[in-house]
């Protein structure tokens, strides 16, 4: 009998507050939507109306047509992918070096991938304007991937360490008594082992560059290599903001995350302690 | 760990030299971007924090002047105080609801699987998006917050949330709570599948019941995991910038400027870059503060 009150209050629990999150995170979510597939008139209509009397996809044709967002989605793939390409494969380096050598100057150097994940990314936005400027990269889109892989590298590369310590050393060393040279049994035999470590670094990565706009609004002035997130925030700037506009490109610079972070979540959630955070 | 590394020793051949070079060659690529992308800005910031300059001929020596000039401001002192109110707040709300629901959904339950996706949808969404979601339910005129409150009776006229100084920190701080649990609730789950169910199992058997149980087995086994998150949360939210630059862009009354938007405003608004690198040193000295104070308190009593 007690036991079974108290899986009882158990299942009332979890479930009432899974049920509440679920509420207060889908609320603004589901509004977003309904906004973004309003007309105009309805978009300012009194009071405001959950589901639209007219259903229309027009605010997403406008945003490729009235506004350049062809363009903004560009800048943000083309940034992002080399960010987190470049931090990835540079992480997996040092991962597997740390892990599997001895060497001198071993613990300072990691003391020093530590404290570079410390220092607050608005202490960079003045020397980068101006860094950026010198070498003639600002208001490009390397310049600004070059700021990024400056975010990523740090706690990418102190993730992958983690990984890399999980997997047994015994797996390179049989490799390398089978005659494997140290550079194939780190992409043959090590790398392959550590893909969960590499997708859940990678979605990090992502989602950082992708999301980022304090860098992105000030390094690049020229409307054509502006991102995603530039382009959004620059919507909220306009003398009559065109709420539904804004909210069907906020859907669609949403879409790619959700989506990606759903096939991959089942190697994020395990993921996580393995590197960064079980230091 | 120790003698795996000397079993490794096996594995080194007489030609000494080239072997030494390897492990350096795995890591000269992140040490060499982490010098060109990370040092050296931070170093020329720290540099320009001695100087009045305009980034472009003026280059004025001035010493400690920056730092003395923004101390003795109390712009930058209440900025620095908002900031610490903001984080805590921030941080406070990801640890109660990242811990509540990720002690939740560690269950293995019907329907778990959709509730873990749907809660950690605002750690996806870009920041502007979110700001820009909440500043569209917040529209005094047409928004659905003041719909909803006027409908139900529960005020009477429309407030304008973002506009006044009696609300606007307080909508800040939970649209940044928001969007900033899940990540304390991804490491929170990430920690809890690493207890064992052998030592809750035990205490169960002893007799713990549902709240010893979390204090006193849940919460000790997890500590080091939330020691790292709370001091990367606190850091990250010590610094943030775009939530609340476009939601109040530090307004009304300056009771939502953080210190980031200070930074921002005293470099790109007043063109007092020098000031805004002191500015931006002394948040990272706080940050770095922040991280030490936290680790030696966290772990002193282990």
């Amino acid at each position: 009998m007690n036991k079974k009150w108290s899986k009882a209050i158990n299942n009332i629990l979890t479930y009432g507050a899974c049920l509440a999150g679920s509420f207060f995170v889908l609320i603004p979510v589901l509004w977003m939507i309904s906004t973004s597939l309003k007309t105009e008139p309805e978009t300012f209509a009194i009071p405001p109306r959950w589901i639209p009397e007219t259903v229309t996809l027009a605010s997403y044709k406008a945003m490729w047509v009235d506004y350049p967002f062809l363009y903004y989605f560009r800048n943000s793939i083309i940034v992002t992918l080399t960010a987190v390409v470049i931090s990835i494969s540079i992480s997996c380096l040092t991962g597997y070096g740390v892990t599997r050598f001895r060497f001198r100057g071993k613990e300072s150097f990691l003391g020093f991938v530590l404290l570079t994940q410390m220092f607050p990314s608005v202490m960079l936005l003045v020397p980068y304007y101006k860094v950026l400027n010198t070498y003639g990269l600002s208001n490009t889109l390397i310049g600004l991937s070059l700021v990024y892989i400056s975010f990523t590298v740090p706690f990418c590369s102190w993730m992958m360490v983690g990984y890399f310590k999980t997997i047994p050393l015994e797996l390179d060393e049989a490799a390398i008594i089978d005659g494997c040279s140290r550079w194939q049994a780190f992409v043959k035999i090590t790398l392959p082992v550590v893909i969960p470590g590499v997708a859940s670094s990678a979605i990090y990565a992502f989602v950082t560059c992708w999301n980022e706009y304090m860098f992105a609004n000030l390094l690049m002035a020229d409307g054509k290599l502006k991102t995603v997130s530039v382009g959004i925030a620059e919507l909220n700037g306009y003398y009559k903001i065109m709420w539904n506009d804004l909210m069907a490109s906020s859907v669609v610079a949403s879409i790619p995350l959700v989506i990606g972070f759903i096939f991959l979540q089942k190697y994020f959630i395990g993921g996580l302690t393995a590197g960064a955070v079980k230091s | 760990m120790k003698t795996r590394v000397q079993k490794n020793e096996l594995f080194q051949p007489a030609k000494m030299s080239v072997k030494e070079l390897t492990p350096y060659l795995f890591i000269f690529p992140v040490l060499l971007i982490l010098l060109m992308l990370v040092v050296y800005p931070l170093s020329f910031g720290i540099y320009i924090s001695f100087f009045d300059t305009d980034l472009g001929n003026r280059w004025n020596f001035t010493g400690l002047k920056n730092y003395l000039a923004i101390f003795t401001q109390d712009r930058f002192l209440n900025n620095i105080w908002i900031t610490f109110k903001f984080a805590f707040l921030v941080v406070a709300g990801h640890f109660l609801i990242g811990i509540l629901l990720g002690l939740a959904l560690n269950q293995k339950k019907r329907g778990i699987t959709i509730f873990r996706t749907i809660l950690v949808l605002p750690w996806l969404f870009p920041d502007v998006v979110i700001a820009l979601i909440f500043k569209w339910l917040a529209n005094p005129m047409y928004g659905l917050f003041n719909s909803f409150l006027l409908e139900h009776g529960l005020i009477e006229k429309q407030i304008s949330w973002l506009g006044s100084t009696q609300w606007a920190f307080a909508i800040v701080v939970v649209v940044c709570i928001w969007k900033g649990y899940p990540m304390v609730l991804v490491n929170v789950l990430a920690a809890l599948q690493s207890v064992s169910s052998d030592i809750m199992e035990a205490a169960r058997v002893d007799g713990a019941n549902g709240i010893q149980l979390l204090l006193k087995v849940i919460l000790p086994a997890i500590k080091p995991v939330l020691t790292t998150t709370v001091i990367l949360d606190v850091v990250w939210w010590f610094k943030h910038y775009t939530i609340v630059e476009l939601l109040t862009s530090g307004g009304p009354n300056s009771v939502t400027s953080v210190v980031s938007i200070g930074i921002y405003k005293e470099a790109f608004q007043y063109f007092k870059f020098g000031k805004a690198a002191a500015m931006a040193v002394i948040v990272f000295l706080i940050c770095f503060l922040i991280s030490k104070v936290f680790r030696k308190v966290l772990s002193d009593d282990e």
